[in-house]
């Protein structure tokens, strides 16, 4: 789409991508959470203690 | 705060991250963190030699953790004044809290990898005015008032704890920081090793199976956090069989303000102060009657715990007075409820 719009004219209307940029400060603010946020340590999930691993 | 559909809408989608979120910022630092401490692996002895350990009497435990309802409700009082003679069980941030009210845990448990943070909670004997500028963690959070005076706090933790160490065990996990290490061996306490889970241990190439490999020592589901790793020990590794929670709410009281909060700063980061109700998830508890707002990691930490509890072997008894963890196979009641069911246990005939 954008590629569409590339040109040597100008819309009547101004155009603009409402949905798209709040997807895009979601994402942003998403990726900036992954390397702020989280927990303690891990979380795996069904598992309790492996006292020992050396057969598996 | 707003109550409508909006309210933790970001804050929801996160927890569905959170896994991962937690593995790609803190793996590779339990990683670093467990093969410095290979060197220390002879200070102490392995989890295994815990295992169905006589800690305490009976086959009850009662877990401590820091969550703000222990200011409120003070579970100590409750657990003195019953005689309780099972086993206390402690995350390393409710040290302070047994220690000043007189009591000696059987187990103190840590294991988050954070390099200056946890060791404040063992007493920092390298505690700085410029630290304490840089990190305003503890004296923002509602938690014991007494850390909001650091300085002052910081000294007395390291008394009660030079004072009261060779009395007490600790389940170290090698994520442990160099810093938390190197105090917990000069306090002389009883050091018993274990490795936290990364992954699945049964990937071949995975990291638990590396941590092993450095040390061959029991792996164990920490499951997100050191309250939820207590309560694994005292089930899979204690064998208690009635295990009580306090201090452990994953959440904040409604009236406690954003920023009192452990993720506010993040979280502003993020979204900023006007729209912080999109993290924030509130939660009505039914057994309180009251309603609890808590972050995404505390809500990862509760649907873990949750999990855990399902797939454990004891009865687990929330007796934290508040917070929000609360379903299925989980018996929301009184300390004193418990308290008093494990008396009759011990003494069937009154």
């Amino acid at each position: 789409m954008t590629s569409v719009l590339k040109g040597n004219f100008a819309p009547k209307k101004d155009v603009k991508p409402a949905a798209k940029e709040q997807e895009d400060l979601e994402a942003t603010f998403e990726a900036s959470a992954l390397k702020r946020l989280g927990g303690s340590i891990a979380f795996v999930s069904k598992k309790r203690v492996n006292w020992d691993l050396e057969d598996k | 705060m707003t109550d409508d559909q909006s309210q933790g809408a970001l804050g929801r989608r996160l927890v569905a991250n959170m896994e991962r979120m937690t593995r790609d910022r803190t793996a590779a630092l339990c990683l670093e963190n467990a093969r410095r401490n290979v060197a220390f692996r002879d200070r102490g002895k392995s989890l295994a030699d815990l295992r169905n350990a006589s800690l305490g009497e009976g086959d009850s435990a009662i877990i401590i953790a820091a969550g703000p309802s222990i200011r409120r409700n003070n579970p100590i009082a409750a657990i003195k004044s019953a005689g309780y003679q099972g086993a206390i069980v402690v995350t390393e941030s409710a040290i302070s809290y047994c220690l000043g009210n007189g009591v000696v845990p059987d187990l103190i448990v840590t294991v988050d990898p954070n390099p200056d943070r946890i060791v404040r909670w063992f007493g920092d004997p390298n505690l700085t005015h410029d630290a304490l500028e840089r990190d305003d963690y503890y004296r923002r959070q509602d938690m014991d008032e007494s850390f909001a005076n650091e300085i002052r706090a910081n000294e007395r933790v390291r008394d009660l704890v030079d004072r009261h160490g060779p009395e007490m065990r600790i389940a170290l996990s090698t994520s442990a920081s160099e810093s938390v290490v190197r105090r917990v061996m000069d306090t002389g306490m009883e050091i018993y090793w274990w490795n936290p889970m990364l992954d699945d241990p049964d990937e071949i190439d995975g990291m638990s199976r590396e941590l092993y490999g450095l040390n061959r020592l029991p792996c164990v589901n920490a499951g997100g956090n050191v309250g939820s790793a207590c309560w694994m020990m005292a089930d899979a590794v204690l064998g208690k069989r009635h295990v009580a929670l306090t201090g452990i709410d994953f959440a904040y009281y409604d009236d406690t303000p954003y920023a009192a909060s452990q993720y506010y700063p993040e979280a502003v980061a993020l979204v900023g102060e006007e729209n912080l109700d999109q993290v924030f998830i509130r939660i009505f508890n039914p057994h309180t009657q009251s309603w609890f707002y808590t972050d995404p990691a505390y809500m990862w930490y509760r649907e873990a715990l949750l999990e855990m509890i399902s797939d454990g072997e004891c009865q687990t008894y929330n007796c934290t007075g508040g917070g929000i963890l609360f379903g299925d196979h989980i018996e929301f009641v009184a300390l004193e409820e418990f308290l008093e069911k494990m008396s009759e246990r011990r003494n069937p005939h009154g």
